[in-house]
Parts: structure tokens; C-alpha cells; sequence
């Protein structure tokens, strides 16, 4: 076994660590905090094969998904190993910032398992593969809306995500089975149409904001934030699509990002906003990665990270927020500043690396992402320069609505309402991410250059052929 | 000075404040602030190496006698050809208005140390100013797009949160949030001419804009190109300045603490709008139909700021307005073509009106004396309109100005309940679809309901 699938091995361990564990009955508090640990653990694992290039070595394919295509089931790359830290990174917020009463063991377990198939999804190129891992993703977020409370937000978002699965199926089998020269371009729109459903893009989005809403926040970040539906795209998409299937991809995405951007403005409920919010950073991400130019599509992959890690970190305020003040609503001021500065300010750092403020990681990816855009579609483009500014002033509205306004009210010197020094570290190493990101991007903004031109070159070979 | 280069200076210059950002941003985040003693050192420090860098830079290229240079520090972004460079386009103009600024800024920050004395937010107060004077040396010094922008976006966001700066109370907050509605709109037009500029032009280059290349007979800017970014940029500058139709928000501006409302809306932040059109004179020479629209604006600025500052009842607002009166009025110089007096003008007041906003507590404090001594107000004998327009015609005038020209109620009739009208009803229709494909049932038993959320 080489030192690249060694430290694999490594990089998959903590989360099937805390699998096994959470078969056993463990404390539930040792249980998290043994979940934190693996999480960091896993998250200098990934970050050591995302800085060594010689560990992005491994390719693995198997004559048994030979029928599916030559493509590999579990390789590391320019592109994906990125991806690792990433997936980590979510795990660990996750794990460190719920509120106690909200993580049981079965909390515990569904966020580690999903961590793996994230994980396992970001490693593989295989159509089938990273089909059977769909259906495992969505599964464990349904199980997370098991209970009787929920019943609607699961029932809607598993007709959404059930055909959104199914079109996939559908798309895999056309493309992969036999008469593929024939049913290819149908089964690719499958996967597309599969792609946009999963993403939440206008005018299959509706369950985005029902869930955020009424259903888990929890859950729903942790299965969104990942962003599986834009991996699939760049995977399986953008190498067949024609340049007129990415074109009419990239509008619908513009025009969702406007759409996420301006209905977050305007929403009374946090979490409400927070699902327009998602909807909108998601579409840019994929609105970059339906660019066939190098450098949207490098902005795309950059706000991916940018957006996902801000996006996830932002919704997690508002949990723990949730967790002391109950429900959110953005028509009244909170206030709060004086108790919890700490989460006021990492709060505002997130929102900002949404937006694209400089300084953060989102301003050279979003900075890429126009110019491409504007690039390909001269008027389209500017939707982006739009979703800019309205996603700025719906976080700025949020961030005065829930910790400005009105003085923090005297309590009993026994409640203990400021953050705990997990959540503030965790809030504040997720800050200093993505500034020092922002400040000095350059390692990571080359590495997404060269993964959108591999990307690149595959489409070209693929176009070819 | 021949042993100290130029690029020396000037990275000294504008990369002190910045400095100050990164140690007094950290200490924050880290929930760690410094002592007020070491915060006031650090932030007279950081001007004052910023002022004398500029000023002795100014000194450098008087003496070089040259012309406009650019300053490149290299790619930052990526080594990619497609990355973001750390460019300075440095002229006298530049360098005189970053040194300007550097001094105002010391200045201020001089004054905020007594000022806000053991106020809660003192901290919060250094960061964003220390944000604000790097933005706007930014603005100043742009070599190139990327640059300007992140400038432009320092000084909109942290002038949004000193008005917010009293945020225990709603009106600031509700106001600063306003604010920041209409800088939005400010940066998606810079935003949207810059990226039309490189794409036009192919280059991130200001000195397209701000330098000869944009009136040599070689511009690669055709006419149509140079009036819509020409447009743009003024409508980035109106929002930015306060010209009309945005000049709504200016006073509720005036909720943040003095010395902010002093070097934002006194002197610097609201001159940044005629300073990026000063510099951007050879664009505005390459279309005219801009030249009339930016001196038509700043006219009827001029007009109804002059107005609107005689009936204020407060003294931040009168002088806000007083000097919104002296903006619209460069922003005419600019469009006559009358640059250097535009900017012996632009000066001269930020200078001015600085003084006017610092000592208007200590004059409203003997204002107060004279009264107390007199046992009446101080009488007015009333200016020349009083005495030439008829009373039905100024009872008018009055009622206009006192309403501020009914600005905002116009922008909010006109764009503000549209849009949130129209995104209240797509809120509504996603909640439809949901129904329409799944109608919810009431439950016949209500259980508990389980909030967990891992």
C-alpha cells in the first residue's frame, strides 16, 4: 500500500471511527467530544493531502463498473483533494457548535456517516459510485426529519430529492447502459435536471426554503452545504454537456442567484432567509461552473469553498442563536451585541465572505466568477454584480436584526447565554479560514486554476470524442 | 530624497493603516481588544507614518518631475495571467489627496481618543475607522480596478456600521442600514463599470480611465463604450457623494458619533464620489452627454442642498447639508472642465468642514452661554431670498426643504415597496408550489414538537 492510500485510510478513518463508537452506549457529551477530536483529527489529515502534491497520485479502477465507463471510483486529484479539508471542515463545525440539547447519539452517527459519504462522493468520478452515494446522502437526511414534527418538510423534500434520485438513475442508465451513443444526450439532461433539483435552482427550488424553515436547520446544512449537486455537475456534466446545454444551466443559475438573494432580503424568519441565502451562493457556484472559461470556472470552484464553509458557519450563528432565543424573527431588533460579541462578529465575517467583501476568500472567487460571466453572457452577467449586493444587504439586515437594536436585557446571573469556548473557537478558526484565505489566497486560487483547466481538457477530449 | 524610492513610500503609506486593520481586527475577533492607551498609539502611529510616507512621497514625484507612474507590487491573487495585482497609479493628485486624507484621518483619530473615552464601542470605533482610512487611501492611490474596488467597498461598509455605531437603539441601526441600501447601489455600479471596462478594454488598468491612454488617439474605449462606464461611475459616485436623486440618506447618517460624521460626511468619505470623477476626467472628456449629466446632477444638488440646509433644526444635519451644497458645486467644476480649482475646492472644505464638525458641540455649548446671557435667541435678520421671494412661494420652498425634497418618500414609493411587494409574493408562491405538490393535512393529535438540530 503506498503512503497516498495510507493517509486515505487515514483521512476515512475518524468518521467511521465515531460510527463504530456510536454503536456502543457511550455518554452522549463523551460521545461529541470524542466526535470533535476525530473531526479535527480528520481535518489535518485531509489538509496534509491537500498540500502534498505527490499524495494526489491515487486512481483505483475496477473491472466490476467496467459496463459504467473507464472513469475511476476512487481517485485524488488537483480538483478533489481540495474537496477533502472541506468536508472535514463541515464535520467539525457541525460537531462543535450544536447545541447540547439538539445532538443525540443518532445526531452523532448521522453526521459522521454523512461526513463519509460526503467524503467518499468527493473521491469518486464513477457515474454509479456517486449514484449509490446520492441515494445513501439523501437517505441520512431523511432519517434526520424522522420524527412526527417534521413529517411535511420530509414528505416534500423526499418527492424533490426522490425525483431528483430517480432522474439521476434514469440518467446514469442512458449513459452508461447499452445504446449509449444513442440515449447519452437524453440521459445527460437527466442528470441535469437531477443536478438542478439537488442545488435548489429556480424552477425546481421550492423545497429549499420549506426545509430550512420548518423542518431541521442542522440536517439541512450539513446535506447542502457540501453542495453534492454541484460535484455531480462538474463530474458528470460539464465534460458532455453542449455549449448550448451549459449556456441555458449558467442563466437559470444567474437567475436564481438574483432570485435567492432578493427573497432573503425580505424574509421575517431567519431561517427562512437562511434557505434563500443558500439558494443564492449555490446558484453562483454553479453559474461558474457552467462557464467554459477558465477563469469562471476556477471562480465557481473558489466560491464552492468560500460559500459552503461562510454559508454553513452563518446558519450555525443562527442555530446557536436559536438554541438561546428560540426562534429568529428578522422583523424585530434582538440586540445582544454586549453578550455575545464574539458571535456578532464571526456572524458579520461570515456573511461577508458570502458576499464576496474583500479580504475574504469570496472576493477573488466572485471577482473571477463576473469577469467570466460578464465574459460569456454580456447582459446575463451582471445578475452576479446584482446577487452581490442583494445578498450583502439581506446579511448586513440580518446581523442588525439579530444582535443590534435595542439593549441586552438584564437576566438571572445563573443563565449563561454567551458562547461556550468550543463554539467561540470554532466560530473564530472558521473566520480566520477564510480571511487568511482572503489575504493571502494565492496557493489555493492556483490550484483551482489548474483543476479548472484539467476540467477543461477532459471536456475538450470528451467533445471530441 | 533619491535614496528613498517611491514604491517604498507609498506601500508605507497606504500599508500602515492597513496594518492597524489587521492588529486591531485581530484583537477583536480573538475577543481580546487592546487597552484604549494602545489602541490611540497604535492608530496615531499608523497615521502618522501614513502622512509622512505620502507626504514625502508627494515630495519624491514633485522632484522626479514626472508624470503619471504605476506602481506594480506584483501579482497577489494567483500567478495566473487572469489574478489580481497590487497596483498604485501615483500622479500629485493622487498623492496629494492620500496625503490629505492621512492627515485628516490623524486628526480624527486624535480628537475620537478624548472623544469616546471609555465609551463601550471604543474598540469597535478604531477598527472600522482604521478601515475606512485604508479604504480610502485605496481610493486614492488605485492602480487598478480590483484595488479601487476593495477601497471603495472598506469605506461603504464601515461607514454603514458607525452609523449603526450607537446600536442599542433601533433608529441607527434602521438608519445605517438605509445608508447601506444606497451604497449598495453605489458598489454594483462601480462594480459593473469596472468589469465592463476590462472587458471592453481587455485590461484592469485605471490608467484607461484615469490617465492619458484614455484620451490618446489610441483609447481603446470607442464613445458608446466611454459614456456607459462614464455613467456608471457617476452613479456609483452619486450614491457614494450623496448627489441626487440619493441624497436621502445623508442625514441619517448623522446618528454615528461626531468625529465619524466629521471625516465620513464632513470632509472625506463624502468627497471620495468627486475625487474618483476628478480622476477620472479623461473619460469624462471622451463623452459629453456624461459631462452634462454629472454637471447637471451636481447643480441641482448644489441647489437643493442650499435649500434643505436652511431649515435644519439640528447642527450635524444643517452642516451635512451645508456640505452636500459644496459637493454638488465641485461636481460642476468637474464637469466644466475646471479640475484644478475642483481640487483646491474638494480641499479646502473637507478641511473646513472638518473644523466645522469637531467645534460644533463647543459652539452649540456657547450658543448656549449667549442665550442663557441675553435670556433670548440670538435674532436673524434673514438672507436675501426672504427678502426677494413672495411668502406663498417660500412657505413652499420651506415645506420641500423640511421634507428633504420628499426624497425618500419618492424611493421608497418608487423602488423600495415594489420590490418588496413583488418578493413578499414570490415568497408566497414558493409556499404555494410546496402545496401544490404536496397540500398539507392538519394533524388530528398535536405532538411535541422536536426541535433538535444537529
Amino acid at each position: 500500500m503506498s503512503d497516498a492510500w495510507l493517509w486515505l485510510a487515514a483521512a476515512a478513518a475518524p468518521p467511521a471511527a465515531v460510527i463504530g463508537a456510536s454503536l456502543f452506549p457511550v455518554d452522549v457529551e463523551r460521545m461529541r467530544r470524542f466526535a470533535v477530536m476525530s473531526a479535527a483529527a480528520m481535518l489535518l489529515v485531509t489538509l496534509v493531502i491537500a498540500g502534498t502534491p505527490h499524495l494526489h497520485r491515487i486512481s483505483w479502477t475496477t473491472s466490476a463498473l467496467s459496463w459504467a465507463g473507464s472513469e475511476a471510483v476512487i481517485r485524488v486529484d488537483t480538483l478533489s483533494a481540495v474537496f477533502l479539508p472541506f468536508a472535514a471542515g463541515l464535520w467539525l463545525l457541525t460537531v462543535a457548535v450544536t447545541p447540547r440539547a439538539s445532538l443525540d447519539r443518532g445526531g452523532v452517527l448521522r453526521t459522521a456517516l454523512a461526513t463519509l459519504i460526503t467524503l467518499a462522493s468527493f473521491l469518486t468520478e464513477s457515474a454509479v459510485v456517486l449514484l449509490v452515494l446520492s441515494v445513501a446522502s439523501v437517505w441520512t437526511f431523511m432519517a434526520a426529519l424522522q420524527d412526527s414534527a417534521h413529517r411535511y418538510q420530509r414528505r416534500i423534500a423526499g418527492i424533490y430529492l426522490g425525483v431528483s434520485t430517480l432522474m439521476f438513475a434514469i440518467g446514469v442508465v442512458l449513459m452508461a447502459g447499452p445504446g449509449a451513443h444513442r440515449t447519452g444526450t437524453a440521459g445527460m439532461w437527466c442528470i441535469v435536471i437531477a443536478a438542478l433539483i439537488r442545488k435548489g435552482i429556480v424552477p425546481f427550488h421550492a423545497w429549499v426554503p420549506e426545509v430550512f424553515d420548518h423542518g431541521r436547520l442542522g440536517p439541512a446544512i450539513l446535506f447542502s452545504a457540501p453542495q453534492l449537486g454541484a460535484y455531480m455537475t462538474v463530474v458528470l456534466i460539464v465534460p458532455r454537456a453542449s455549449p448550448d446545454a451549459l449556456r441555458l444551466i449558467a442563466i437559470l443559475a444567474l437567475g436564481t442567484a438574483v432570485y435567492g438573494a432578493a427573497l432573503a432580503l425580505v424574509q421575517t424568519s431567519a431561517r427562512r432567509a437562511c434557505g434563500y441565502l443558500f439558494m443564492s451562493q449555490s446558484a453562483l457556484v454553479m453559474a461558474g461552473l457552467d462557464c467554459t472559461s477558465e477563469g469562471a470556472l476556477a471562480g465557481g470552484l473558489l466560491v464552492w469553498l468560500s460559500a459552503g464553509l461562510a454559508f454553513a458557519g452563518l446558519a450555525r450563528c443562527v442555530l446557536v442563536l436559536e438554541a438561546r432565543r428560540g426562534r429568529l424573527d428578522l422583523r424585530t431588533f434582538h440586540g445582544g451585541y454586549e453578550r455575545m460579541p464574539l458571535l456578532a462578529i464571526t456572524f458579520l465575517g461570515m456573511g461577508l465572505a458570502c458576499t464576496g467583501f474583500p479580504g475574504t476568500l469570496g472576493f477573488v472567487g466572485q471577482e473571477l466568477l463576473v469577469d467570466g460571466a460578464v465574459e460569456e453572457f454580456p447582459v446575463m452577467g451582471f445578475a452576479i454584480v446584482a446577487a452581490s449586493a442583494l445578498t450583502g444587504l439581506a446579511v448586513v439586515r440580518m446581523y442588525f436584526s439579530l444582535f443590534c437594536g435595542r439593549p441586552s436585557p438584564p437576566t438571572a446571573a445563573s443563565l449563561r447565554l454567551g458562547l461556550t469556548p468550543r463554539e467561540a473557537w470554532t466560530f473564530v478558526a472558521l473566520v480566520i479560514a477564510l480571511v487568511g484565505f482572503g489575504v493571502a489566497p494565492r496557493p489555493l486560487v492556483d490550484s483551482r486554476f489548474v483543476a479548472a483547466s484539467e476540467i477543461l481538457q477532459v471536456r475538450q477530449l470528451s467533445i471530441g470524442r | 530624497m533619491p535614496g528613498v524610492p517611491l514604491t517604498v513610500l507609498v506601500l508605507v503609506g497606504a500599508g500602515s493603516p492597513a496594518m492597524l486593520l489587521l492588529v486591531l481586527g485581530t484583537a477583536s475577533l480573538l475577543n481580546r481588544p487592546l487597552p484604549e492607551r494602545w489602541t490611540a498609539s497604535l492608530a496615531g502611529a499608523a497615521m502618522l507614518i501614513s502622512f509622512a510616507a505620502l507626504s514625502l512621497a508627494l515630495v519624491v514625484h514633485g522632484a522626479a518631475a514626472t508624470d503619471t507612474q504605476l506602481l506594480s507590487y506584483g501579482a497577489w491573487s494567483t500567478s495566473h495571467e487572469r489574478g489580481i495585482a497590487i497596483e498604485f497609479l501615483v500622479d500629485r493628485l493622487s498623492l496629494a489627496f492620500a496625503a490629505l486624507s492621512a492627515a485628516i484621518a490623524g486628526v480624527v483619530s486624535a480628537f475620537s481618543n478624548r472623544y469616546l473615552h471609555r465609551e463601550p464601542g471604543y474598540n469597535r470605533y478604531f477598527v472600522l475607522l482604521a478601515m475606512f482610512v485604508t479604504g480610502i487611501l485605496f481610493v486614492a492611490l488605485a492602480g487598478n480596478i480590483q484595488v479601487l474596488f476593495v477601497g471603495w467597498e472598506f469605506v461603504g461598509l464601515s461607514s454603514a456600521l458607525l452609523v449603526a455605531f450607537f446600536q442599542e437603539r433601533p433608529a441607527p441601526v434602521a438608519n445605517a442600514f438605509r445608508v447601506l441600501s444606497v451604497y449598495r447601489i453605489s458598489d454594483a455600479a462601480m462594480l459593473s463599470a469596472a468589469v465592463l471596462l476590462r472587458n471592453v478594454a481587455g485590461s484592469d488598468s485605471l490608467s484607461l480611465l484615469f490617465g492619458r491612454a484614455a484620451t490618446s488617439p489610441a483609447s481603446v474605449l470607442s464613445g458608446t463604450d466611454a459614456t456607459i462606464i462614464a455613467v456608471l461611475l457617476i452613479v456609483a459616485v452619486a450614491g457614494k457623494s450623496a448627489l441626487l436623486p440619493f441624497s436621502g440618506w445623508l442625514p441619517r447618517a448623522m446618528e454615528g458619533p461626531t468625529p465619524s460624521s466629521a471625516v465620513y460626511y464632513g470632509s472625506l468619505s463624502i468627497h471620495a464620489g468627486c475625487f474618483l470623477l476628478l480622476r477620472s476626467a479623461p473619460l469624462l472628456e471622451q463623452s459629453p452627454a456624461a459631462r452634462v449629466l454629472a454637471g447637471a446632477l451636481g447643480a441641482a444638488t448644489a441647489l437643493f442642498a442650499g435649500l434643505t440646509t436652511r431649515v435644519q433644526s439640528d447642527v450635524k444635519s444643517s452642516l451635512a447639508y451645508a456640505s452636500l451644497t459644496q459637493v454638488g458645486i465641485i461636481v460642476v467644476e468637474i464637469a466644466l472642465g475646471w479640475y484644478a480649482i475642483a481640487f483646491i475646492h474638494l480641499a479646502g472644505h473637507a478641511c473646513f468642514r472638518l473644523l466645522q464638525f469637531l467645534s460644533a458641540p463647543n459652539v452649540l455649548h456657547d450658543l448656549h452661554g449667549i442665550e442663557d446671557a441675553i435670556g433670548d435667541r440670538p435674532s436673524s435678520r434673514g438672507g436675501i431670498l426672504d427678502r426677494m421671494v413672495s411668502e406663498r412661494v417660500r412657505r413652499r420652498l420651506f415645506l420641500f426643504a423640511l421634507e428633504r425634497g420628499f426624497l425618500d418618500s419618492v424611493l421608497d414609493r418608487l423602488v423600495v415597496e415594489p420590490f418588496t411587494r413583488t418578493a413578499r409574493r414570490l415568497t408566497r408562491l414558493d409556499a404555494w408550489l410546496c402545496e401544490a405538490v404536496l397540500p398539507k393535512r392538519r394533524p388530528i393529535v398535536v405532538e411535541a414538537v422536536d426541535d433538535r438540530d444537529e
